[in-house]
């Protein structure tokens, strides 16, 4: 999966670690997510979207 | 007082209870060794079971007091971690148990043709180890 998490993170002004906090993961798990290493479960997509206030599809995209 | 403890506290706790619970399991196979098994082996398994007691409880302190400064490692192991901790923790414990059939196997068959079974046996829990430890470094590397 490719994904927009970090130009998403970088617009909103977010660090890793701040996006981290709010998702309640850790700050790797956020830059494995935004390299593309690592594919969120559905909750923590979906916690994703809704702190960016986007739907799902718009944020991870099919390769 | 209020008695509402958050996941992470409460998980921390759970593992707590786990380790205790194995080093008084370990404690009481030690010393039922040192009086009935062979050579220094009692000790040797108190000794062992002291650092990985000392080395558990630091990482336990590591993820519940400075959660950012903690490693995946320490996450994964003291239960305290993200949904990817568990995955890469699953995934490499997954690899071990993979990689025990195999390394069984040659054990049995080394056993078969004479070695001595003593030090097939720590061969064989050494190299599990080894396995376990390189197969989390790779998948948490590669995740």
């Amino acid at each position: 999966m490719e994904n927009d998490v970090r130009e998403l993170r970088l617009a909103a002004g977010l660090s890793q670690r701040e996006l981290a906090e709010a998702l309640g993961v850790s700050r790797q798990t956020v830059n494995s997510i935004e390299t593309g290493r690592y594919d969120p479960s559905l909750p923590l997509a979906i916690a994703i979207a809704r702190q960016f206030q986007r739907a799902v599809e718009e944020i991870f995209h099919v390769d | 007082m209020s008695t509402d403890r958050s996941p992470i506290v409460r998980r921390a706790a759970a593992a707590a209870a786990v380790y205790v619970a194995g080093i008084a399991l370990i404690i009481v196979v030690g010393l039922l060794l040192q009086e009935h098994g062979p050579g220094n082996m009692g000790r040797g398994v108190l000794q062992g079971a002291a650092v990985g007691t000392v080395g558990a409880l630091f990482m336990l302190w590591r993820a519940t007091r400075r959660p950012p400064h903690a490693t995946t490692f320490e996450r994964a192991w003291t239960q305290t971690g993200d949904e990817r901790d568990d995955a890469v923790l699953t995934r490499a414990l997954a690899v071990l148990g993979l990689a025990t059939l195999p390394i069984t196997s040659a054990g049995a068959i080394a056993i078969a043709f004479g070695a001595p079974v003593e030090m097939v046996l720590v061969l064989l829990l050494t190299t599990q180890v080894v396995v376990g430890a390189v197969a989390f470094v790779v998948i948490a590397r590669r995740s």
